[in-house]
């Protein structure tokens, strides 16, 4: 009879898990379509057009230096476009369903507030991993153009490539964090200063030693660590000298990566399912 | 007004509009007062450090920037003097140009161009920024041969023989630097204000730099080597025509039959060419540089 009863239990957690999975799945698929539908793929088109222009006319102005250029530019311009996009369709993931009055409709259905935030933060990931893949694919292309054939230098902006995607999806997450539970104003305003802090944490870290008092320093200390440390993720001006990173670094990279989006969407989903929609 | 002729009507508006914008731009262009040449040499605002810190992980990118910004200002101040090489360009007051090649390598410093350039260009205007430099890329690039080779070559023309030679064995001592590295160690220290060495580091910095800029100067630079030579020999056989005539030869005419025999090449009125092709000038038992020469003088 306790054997059956476990049974059921077990089978009733792994459907209600598989559920979960589900819905989750179901709106990542619809943030994915309304970022298609709002148009946020068509930074692609410009992102092409920039680099065109740059593979055609770098050559002239840089010395001899166009295939550095070019790395360095598209992998730029991949991290500048995947961090407006982050922000800005960041911050109103959550306000537009509030602002629309959409999110009443979603919560009427047994969607748990955790599952939509995470939902709503896979579908815009999955938005950025499209925007990366194929810029990654143009700068490739553009190599080729340049060196009239293969390229070394294109095995080593992938791992590049993947290090800013890494750091766009803890910018998706900060951004989202704030959004749940702020304007989406300020929400843009503070993600923006954390991805400027999270470039200085080598300086917070500096200044923290330099520091005679010691709770200034266990501040700055403080805030190193618990600030994300995107400097780690900034590979593109390595990549460019053909260099890639190890392994070990990448994995670390990512493991940091998956742990503090993990804390971020945690304490989202905190503050989102104490909010009231009255 | 149905929607098509309103359509059209619009179209039409925009591109009218644009054309008196851009005739404006145009009228406006010609009402504004001449840019001040001075304004191209202001000092930079953000020294490398400071770039640095505020590039965000746009370093490589700003580097690129600050790198072309060196192209484009030499090239500005160049573009009056083509016949410069730029291994000569002392007159062109190029006073931003080392803090705009100190910026690019601090923002990258594994941009080994930059330091090239500031070892080739620089010696001209400032020789303890150009050495800083390159002793900076070294710092930051210990196994890049080819800069101990810049570092030789600076000071080589301060006629610093020991300095470069000791470079030069430094940079021979690094896994994957030719074997010529060592050859001009010891001919730096043996004999290191000799033609021979000149010839063997333009040759060298011809085949190895990838700037066609750097390229154009060594080939220059080994015209007027080839020059040295072809006008000393010229001042021999002046020598020689003095000694058996009493007197020095009046045209090129005279000694032509000379050259014929030495198979050195000769213009219609029988003067030698040097080896940029320009007829070399006969004055009064002295030999000169056409001024038409593409071989530099100095």
């Amino acid at each position: 009879m306790e054997t059956t009863a476990a049974i059921t239990q077990s089978k009733t957690r792994t459907e209600s898990r598989q559920g979960k999975l589900w819905r989750i799945a179901a709106i990542a698929r619809n943030a994915f379509r309304e970022a298609v539908r709002d148009r946020v793929l068509y930074n692609l088109v410009l992102f092409m057009l920039l680099l065109t222009g740059a593979s055609i006319f770098i050559g002239e102005l840089s010395g001899g230096q166009e295939r550095k250029v070019i790395v360095d530019l598209g992998l730029s311009a991949m991290l500048l476009f995947g961090v407006f996009i982050a922000i800005f369709v960041g911050v109103g993931l959550v306000y537009k369903e509030i602002e629309r009055r959409t999110i009443y409709a979603v919560f009427s259905k047994p969607v748990g507030r955790g599952e939509f935030l995470v939902g709503k933060y896979l579908g815009l990931c999955l938005t950025l991993l499209v925007n990366v893949l194929v810029m990654g694919v143009g700068v490739s292309l553009a190599l080729l153009y340049v060196s009239r054939g293969w390229d070394p230098l294109i095995p080593t902006i992938w791992p590049a490539v993947l290090l800013i995607y890494m750091e766009l999806m803890l910018l998706t997450a900060t951004a989202l964090l704030f959004s749940s539970f702020s304007s989406p104003a300020l929400s843009a305003l503070l993600t923006f200063m954390v991805f400027i802090i999270g470039h200085f944490s080598a300086d917070l870290k500096s200044l923290a030693a330099s520091l005679g008092s010691t709770s200034a320093r266990w501040l700055f200390t403080g805030l190193y660590y618990l600030l994300p440390n995107l400097a780690n993720y900034s590979f593109i001006t390595p990549a460019s000298h053909g260099r890639a990173p190890s392994l070990e670094f990448v994995f670390a990279t990512a493991l940091y990566a998956f742990v503090y989006i993990a804390v971020i969407l945690a304490v989202a989903t905190l503050v989102f399912s104490r909010r009231n929609f009255k | 007004m149905n929607n098509r002729t309103r359509t059209i009507a619009l179209g039409l508006f925009v591109v009218i509009g644009m054309a008196c914008a851009a005739l404006l731009v145009h009228r406006i262009d010609t009402l504004r007062p001449p840019e001040d040449p001075n304004a191209i040499d202001e000092s930079l605002y953000v020294n490398g450090k400071m770039a640095r810190r505020i590039s965000l992980g746009f370093n490589g990118l700003a580097a690129d920037w600050y790198w072309m910004r060196s192209l484009q200002y030499v090239g500005r101040k160049i573009i009056n003097a083509e016949n410069l090489p730029i291994d000569r360009l002392e007159q062109l007051n190029l006073k931003l140009l080392a803090p705009l090649l100190d910026t690019a390598t601090t923002l990258d410093p594994e941009f080994i161009d930059p330091y090239e350039y500031a070892a080739i260009v620089l010696p001209a205007i400032d020789v303890n920024e150009a050495i800083r430099i390159t002793k900076k890329g070294i710092d930051a690039n210990p196994n890049a041969w080819r800069l101990y080779h810049q570092l030789g070559y600076i000071y080589w023309q301060q006629h610093d023989y020991r300095s470069a030679s000791e470079m030069y064995g430094r940079g021979a001592q690094i896994e994957g630097a030719p074997a010529w590295m060592e050859a001009m160690k010891a001919k730096m220290a043996a004999d290191g204000g000799s033609r021979a060495t000149a010839r063997e580091i333009y040759t060298r910095m011809y085949e190895q730099s990838t700037d066609d800029k750097v390229k154009d100067m060594a080939h220059k630079r080994l015209l007027q080597l080839d020059s040295l030579d072809q006008r000393e020999s010229l001042r021999k056989l002046f020598a020689a025509y003095q000694a058996r005539t009493g007197r020095c030869p009046s045209s090129w005419k005279e000694i032509e039959p000379v050259f014929r025999a030495l198979r050195i090449g000769v213009d219609a009125s029988g003067a030698p060419l040097d080896p940029g092709g320009a007829p070399y000038v006969l004055r009064a038992c002295e030999v000169e540089l056409n001024p038409e020469s593409e071989v530099p003088a100095k």
